[in-house]
């Protein structure tokens, strides 16, 4: 099957949508409605990425794993999705958490998230709980994401956790900002920031084989002790740069998160024990195999909408997508040491139909009006629509390519897999700050430099392994980098190191001693390089911007590079290789 | 100054010692040939004389699923065992399959030892099999092993 990008034909047609609410027909009844129960609520947001204010953000439509992970929670999308939820086609969750027909319904629902209207619903359940039965939990990708969280070094979201009155949170793209600014946020921060698995590696440092945070801390809410243990993403020392987090050493450690797991029940006599996980939805189904006596885990990373707990070795596995679109409701009863029972609900944050908090867009405006000049600038206007997702190819991806390899002149250009970014529908006008949505990072340079085709062949084979694994630990949670100027076909299920085939640069097939020239953002491949063109290096946002202006209107081919071999539609279902 | 202001400047005079001769003359020199060039299973058959080790669960390898610097890769290796006279661990090699010299380490003990306990870091040129090789007193082999990424990474 050749990938390209799906605008979304799928089920939904015509005489099929009876019995689905329109927005006029859905009321906040609907969305607030819950049946309360046990002594206290658990609030769950997760891959905030810096979004404050409502944004257009549509689910993937390829979603691809290795063939024993097909289909399971972690590996859905679009149709397959749909039917394991038993989702109605255009409905609001359908809209919320399917590709499925998303610009016609974009149009119908309008934007998702932004945190005055996370408040509005969060002042609701407080009410209705009460406050002092009422925790919330973050599971990290918070600080990094968008322009104002870029230029505030990260204060403007630390100032908007502390108006959601975020109390616990974990991190990942938050070390990007390096181990002293980490820390001075933390400062800033009202919540606690918990981590069991950073420990201290230099031996010439205070902190050597000491923890760097605090790695689970216990609160009471509603009469029960809660224990909360923290879980940052694992593998953010090869993910991201090194030099970040130089002298931390992360990893998953599940050797001690069993120990903290029997400490709280133990002898801190805890009522509910709960890992606040920035591991990844999938790794956290293998930790819940592999470590007993978790309650609940709170997932974050894949940036997965899981309407549904998912239960694995009697701990309960919760998810709620990402850049602010759900809200997750945990109810839980627990006490004398045991949860006797739950209820959850993955709530979605229409900003349509929950009204803004005026304090929050207040706070918003504020935090973004020095900027507003910047972010503002209309720098031109797309003829489709521009996403970011799927598996191999997105077509916002493509676009910050074809800019590259315009002022570049490289024969190949690398653009990370990330899961975060924003989405402009067609016709509308790209701002900066889309620009800034898209490749707001901390290490933004453009590298230009030479690889032998051998080791281009071998980095992606490597770059493959870490997607489709078929052991979740082993993979790093990411999509395959995104290519401009080559095109090849893929065997998912192969061995590591054989999957890739039919790799062409330029149109012509890969001379595996050829020196080509390589553009690369957002990752190490530079470091792999030679003869790196050090006049060329400027931020890949101004690489865009310019790119944009140039063009005025981007007529972006979604034609997509990648010619998947061993599957037949991008959002297979469990047990197929198809739909 | 301090002690470890001390350390600090010692170790980064060695770091620039031992980098500037290799960034000088990587590009014209061949690549050398290791001397202790050896492969896994020869490795595997000079410690066992061609028995072959049981694989147990008595032998805890513990080392990372993705290494965060394949120069630096953490690896402890328990071994559940009395360590009385006549029943004790004799030694604990760290192997790696796909390194030009598979052998890492070999530790002696005895039963004064009290506990066979052995953590180290070891050096891996790629992604491969990390493999934790005992030798029990009473001259049977256990063997526990585990694949580790070594990755470029930079995907998430």
């Amino acid at each position: 099957m050749h990938i390209a990008a799906i605008f979304g034909l799928g089920m939904a047609a015509g005489g099929c949508n009876t019995g689905v609410k329109s927005p006029a027909q859905i009321s906040l009844k609907d969305i607030y409605d819950f049946k309360a129960k046990g002594n206290f609520t658990l609030l769950h947001m997760c891959d905030l990425h810096a979004h404050i204010k409502p944004l257009y953000w549509r689910e993937p439509s390829t979603l691809i794993s290795a063939p024993n992970l097909v289909g399971t929670p972690g590996f859905l999308c679009g149709e397959a999705f749909a039917k394991h939820y038993g989702l109605e086609p255009s409905s609001l969750d359908a809209y919320f958490d399917t590709y499925i027909n998303f610009e016609e319904l974009a149009k119908k629902f309008g934007k998702m998230g932004g945190i005055a209207h996370m408040k509005t619903l969060t002042n609701h359940i407080i009410k209705e709980r009460g406050a002092e039965n009422v925790l919330f939990l973050d599971s990290g990708d918070t600080w990094q994401g968008t322009g104002v969280a870029l230029k505030t070094g990260g204060e403007a979201i630390v100032k908007a956790q502390n108006y959601l009155g975020i109390d616990v949170m974990v991190g990942h793209w938050e070390f990007t900002y390096g181990k002293e600014r980490v820390k001075e946020l933390i400062d800033m921060l009202d919540a606690k920031f918990i981590s069991q698995n950073i420990v201290g590696d230099d031996p010439f440092a205070d902190e050597y084989e000491e923890l760097i945070f605090e790695p689970y801390t216990i609160e009471e809410r509603g009469g029960a002790k809660i224990g909360i243990i923290g879980q940052s993403f694992p593998f953010t020392s090869t993910a991201n740069p090194k030099e970040f987090t130089e002298g931390w050493s992360f990893g998953l450690r599940l050797e001690t998160l069993q120990e903290y797991v029997d400490e709280l029940r133990n002898e801190k006599k805890v009522d509910c024990v709960v890992v606040l996980s920035h591991d990844g939805f999938s790794v956290d189904q293998e930790v819940a195999r592999q470590v007993n006596g978790i309650d609940f885990i709170l997932s974050g990373h894949t940036h997965d909408p899981s309407p549904q707990p998912i239960t694995i070795n009697d701990t309960v596995i919760v998810i709620a997508g990402s850049h602010g679109k759900y809200i997750g409701r945990l109810d839980v009863d627990a006490k004398d040491g045991k949860v006797k029972g739950y209820e959850y609900k993955l709530i979605p944050i229409a900003s349509n139909l929950i009204p803004a908090d005026p304090e929050g867009e207040k706070l918003v405006h504020e935090l973004y009006a020095p900027f507003a000049k910047e972010f503002n600038e209309v720098l031109g206007q797309t003829k489709g629509m521009l996403y970011k997702r799927d598996t191999f190819f997105s077509t916002f991806d493509q676009l910050i390519n074809d800019a590259i390899m315009d002022e570049m002149q490289c024969d190949v250009s690398f653009t990370p897999g990330y899961r975060w970014g924003t989405t402009v529908l067609a016709g509308d006008d790209i701002l900066m700050d889309n620009v800034y949505e898209m490749c707001g990072i901390t290490y933004p340079n453009v590298y230009t430099f030479e690889l032998k085709g051998e080791k281009i062949a071998q980095l992606l084979e490597d770059i493959a392994d870490n997607v489709f694994n078929e052991n979740p630990l082993y993979q790093q949670g990411g999509d395959m980098s995104r290519l401009g100027g080559v095109t090849y076909s893929i065997a998912v299920s192969n061995k590591a190191g054989e999957r890739i085939s039919n790799l062409k640069i330029g149109g012509k097939p890969i001379d595996l001693n050829k020196t080509y020239v390589v553009s690369s953002w957002g990752g190490n491949l530079q470091k792999a390089g030679e003869n790196l063109q050090k006049d060329k290096i400027r931020p890949v946002y101004d690489v865009v911007r310019d790119y944009i202006k140039r063009e005025k209107v981007v007529d972006v081919s979604n034609k997509g590079n990648v010619t998947l071999l061993d599957y037949s539609c991008g959002c297979p279902t469990k047990g197929s290789m198809g739909c | 100054m301090q002690r470890r202001d001390f350390f600090k400047k010692i170790g980064s005079v060695a770091a620039v010692g031992a980098v500037i001769p290799v960034m000088s003359f990587a590009a014209d020199a061949p690549k050398p040939v290791s001397p202790n060039k050896m492969d896994y299973k020869v490795a595997v058959d000079a410690i066992t004389g061609g028995k072959a080790p049981v694989k147990s669960s008595k032998v805890k390898l513990k080392v990372p699923e993705i290494a965060e610097n394949g120069a630096v890769v953490p690896v402890t290796v328990e071994v559940d065992s009395p360590m009385t006279d006549s029943d004790y661990v004799k030694a604990i090699h760290v192997l790696s399959t796909k390194n030009s010299n598979a052998r890492c380490i070999d530790v002696n003990l005895t039963p004064a030892n009290g506990k066979a306990y052995f953590s180290t870091r070891i050096k891996l040129g790629g992604t491969q099999e990390v493999v934790g090789l005992v030798e029990l007193s009473n001259g049977e082999f256990l063997i526990a092993s585990q694949s580790v990424k070594v990755t470029i990474g930079g995907c998430g």
